[in-house]
């Protein structure tokens, strides 16, 4: 015994039979604590999962969606996903998908990666999908994990990488081809002209319809060593990565001026066929006047060709942000088909007839715009029209 | 005055009251009961009785009936034990005291944990027990209705002393005619331990109003009707005697007891020595002992032994002593401590045991143990 009991012990006063209530406060104090403990819990992980910028989403063995991060409502605009099919809420599809990661890995109990394209709300996402299965306690898959990365930038990025690197390996090429035909095609030029001068000393020694044949064939000769000059001419400013000077320009000045060179061209269409709207709060941007010039004729006569005798062409100009300005060509023409607009800016890609161009115009654009800090966005639909819009980033940018 | 405190569990009393047992368990919120008693009671029907009332009631229930004469240490640890595996919930003990004392501790140490030995002498439990139902089937234990517990450590042959107000059960229910099964010799052993709670009670150190008004009411009630209980054995005079027995155990559960329970503890835990058998003994000694302390008291005693008041106190007290262990001859009990202590060379091992019991504290006149041998050495 610790201590020897007393007649106040005996007597009990402050002592009474004890009842559970003083237990049942406790354990409901004890419970509540662990609540609030359990709910703040609840919360942080809550927000972990809310900083996960990628799609997430817990779906069961029978593919019904269990719980989702809100990137997913916000993404596949569900507000409720919760008890759907997975299917329903990422494809809008009444039947799993063929080659389902979630399937996988249920069957293989492992991680599962693929990479999908498919639309959402009607524009093709790249996805990196990652389903990894959760197991319960006794080691047995009971849901699966699905995180979809959405890396439709990435994918657009690497592309344009590849274009950039394809476009210097061409732009190469090109300038070296174009080099070694100048040389002979000099020569062919040459002695044509010499052949053309010494012609007439001919004229009384041969028959009069050889005479004439000679007069027409030299003719073509020239005409035709023109041309190869000019594409020749095309090519090597293409391949030409000339480090001009950059002075500041304005894009309306550089419209208006190519518009007079096209004065004499525009007389083959209806009138009132090209309209400008410059803006003229326009920042001046920092640029070469003579190569954006290029780019600007370029999409004019591109987008007259696709308007032909009908429709209009407009060009716009405006600021589009505190970085950009942004020049824009809309026709309301035939539209570029969907399979042809990846490979537009590839050089020697044209849906021109033989003769009519040799597909270098728009990658020649690509690579003067490029070479300025900026980038052409194109978007069109077949039947019409198509938007060229420029971008260039305005003086005292970040370029 | 000083402040007292006066604490009884509920009592449900009267004839055929037994009948309420499983009521009263489910009000308690019992669903599976644990049921306590022991072989005496299991021979006289009573267990059978109660199961019977139980599953009328559709209340399931467990039995445990490895209690003896002063239950022992290891048999409450084995009960508790049982309570848990069996997951039960209200305990109900029938029996005399063994039974309900056995009951007491098994739901100490259910709820509590550890042995029963932590819980050892006053106010040491903290936690609530299991809700406890107790039938007494003796007039005489009153431990339906008080705060303590008395356990054997047979390891120390000590038994010891549980008090704490939360051992008080809940619920006491009476009913006499249990009694109608009892043998004469067990009817005044019992009898005569309701007196001697009811004799020590009322000259306890803590007694009050409200204990002394019981104590004297239990004499009086056993004098008036114990010879006639043993020899006609009528249901009239056993419910007198059981009105006695708990009025008794209200007494001495708030007032205590005294030098002569603190012996009695001590001889059950050194001789097992059976606790009705040692009150003719030691009552007498003991009240001679105290009667220095407490001789207006010791009076009182005698005026209702006696029926009348002698010339002075300390005569009336005198003469009630001697009254008292005519009294007890004429029922053929044991009167010298030598009929039921089988060596004397033990008795100041004894005393020197009592001397730390608890019923000592409230004891009128102080006592060492060398006072406490001088007692026995009178009672031999």
């Amino acid at each position: 015994m610790e201590s020897k009991p007393t007649l106040e012990d005996l007597i009990g006063i402050e002592y009474a039979k004890l009842g559970f209530f003083r237990e049942v406060q406790e354990k409901i104090a004890e419970l509540h604590a662990s609540n609030l403990e359990l709910a703040r819990r609840q919360r942080e992980i809550q927000a972990i999962l809310n900083g996960i910028t990628d799609v997430m989403a817990v779906v069961s063995m029978d593919l019904q969606v269990v719980s989702v991060n809100h990137v997913l409502r916000d993404v596949f605009g569900e507000a409720e996903p919760e008890g759907k099919r997975c299917y329903q809420v990422f494809r809008q599809v009444s039947q799993p998908c063929t080659d389902c990661p979630v399937i996988t890995a249920i069957e293989t109990n492992h991680v599962c990666r693929r990479l999908c394209i498919f639309p959402v709300a009607g524009k093709n996402r790249h996805f990196e999908i990652t389903a990894s299965p959760l197991l319960n306690c006794d080691g047995d898959v009971c849901n699966v994990l699905v995180l979809k990365r959405d890396v439709t930038l990435e994918k657009e990025y690497q592309a344009k990488y590849y274009m950039a690197e394809k476009m210097a390996t061409v732009g190469v090429l090109a300038a070296g081809v174009a080099h070694e035909i100048n040389n002979p095609l000099t020569a062919i030029s040459g002695f044509a002209e010499g052949l053309k001068r010494r012609l007439p000393k001919l004229k009384d020694r041969a028959a009069p319809d050889v005479f004439q044949d000679f007069n027409e064939y030299i003719g073509i000769i020239l005409k035709e060593c023109e041309r190869c000059q000019e594409i020749v001419q095309t090519l090597l400013t293409f391949g030409r990565h000339k480090s001009s000077e950059f002075t500041p320009v304005n894009l309306n000045t550089l419209v208006i001026d190519t518009f007079k060179l096209l004065r004499h061209h525009l007389k083959l269409f209806p009138e009132h066929v090209l309209t400008m709207e410059l803006n003229e709060s326009l920042p001046l941007i920092y640029g070469d006047a003579s190569q954006l010039k290029q780019v600007i004729l370029n999409l004019i006569l591109n987008a007259l060709d696709a308007v032909r005798a009908k429709g209009a062409v407009a060009i716009r100009t405006s600021p589009l942000n505190d970085i950009w300005v942004g020049l824009a060509v809309e026709d309301t023409g035939c539209g570029i088909h969907n399979q042809h607009i990846d490979k537009l800016f590839e050089p020697f890609f044209t849906t021109k007839p033989v003769g009519k161009g040799i597909g270098v115009g728009l990658s020649t654009c690509y690579n003067i715009v490029q070479s300025h800090g900026g980038e052409i966005v194109v978007s069109s639909e077949e039947g019409q029209g198509s938007l060229f819009l420029v971008k260039l980033p305005r003086k005292g940018g970040p370029w | 005055m000083e402040v007292s405190k006066f604490a009884i569990p509920e009592i449900i009393f009267g004839r055929g009251s037994l009948q309420y047992a499983a009521l009263c368990a489910r009000r308690l919120g019992a669903e599976k009961v644990l049921l306590v008693s022991d072989s005496g009671l299991e021979k006289a029907g009573w267990v059978q009785r109660i199961t019977e009332i139980l599953v009328e009631e559709k209340l399931s229930w467990v039995y445990y009936s490895d209690v003896e004469s002063n239950p022992r240490d290891h048999q409450i640890q084995k009960g508790a034990k049982f309570y848990r595996e069996q997951e039960a919930d209200v305990i109900l003990a029938i029996g005399g005291g063994s039974p309900m004392d056995a009951a007491k501790g098994i739901a100490v140490v259910a709820s509590n944990g550890g042995r029963i030995q932590d819980y050892e002498g006053a106010n040491r439990i903290h936690h609530p027990l299991p809700p406890m139902v107790a039938i007494p089937s003796t007039s005489g234990s009153g431990s339906d209705i008080t705060q303590f517990a008395i356990i054997t450590d047979v390891e120390r042959r000590v038994k010891m002393t549980i008090a704490s107000r939360t051992l008080v059960p809940n619920i006491s229910i009476i009913d006499p005619l249990i009694l109608l099964t009892k043998t004469p010799e067990l009817i005044v052993a019992a009898a005569l331990d309701a007196l001697s709670h009811a004799v020590e009670s009322y000259v306890s150190k803590i007694s009050s109003p409200f204990t002394e008004m019981q104590s004297l009411k239990a004499i009086q009630l056993i004098m008036q009707n114990l010879t006639a209980a043993v020899e006609s054995r009528s249901i009239e005079n056993l419910e007198q005697l059981s009105i006695a027995s708990t009025a008794a155990g209200m007494a001495f559960s708030n007032a205590g007891l005294g030098a002569e329970h603190a012996l009695a503890h001590s001889l059950g835990g050194m001789f097992d020595t059976l606790h009705g058998l040692v009150h003719p003994v030691l009552l007498p000694s003991t009240m001679r002992y105290n009667l220095p302390a407490c001789t207006e008291k010791t009076a009182e005693i005698g005026r209702i032994l006696l029926g009348k008041k002698l010339r002075s106190a300390r005569s009336t007290a005198l003469a009630g002593i001697e009254h008292l262990e005519e009294y007890c001859v004429s029922f053929g009990v044991p009167l010298k401590l030598r009929d039921i202590v089988p060596d004397c060379t033990k008795l100041p091992e004894l005393c020197q045991m009592a001397i730390n019991d608890v019923c000592l504290l409230t004891n009128p006149r102080p006592a060492t143990w060398e006072d406490l041998l001088q007692l026995c050495e009178e009672a031999w």
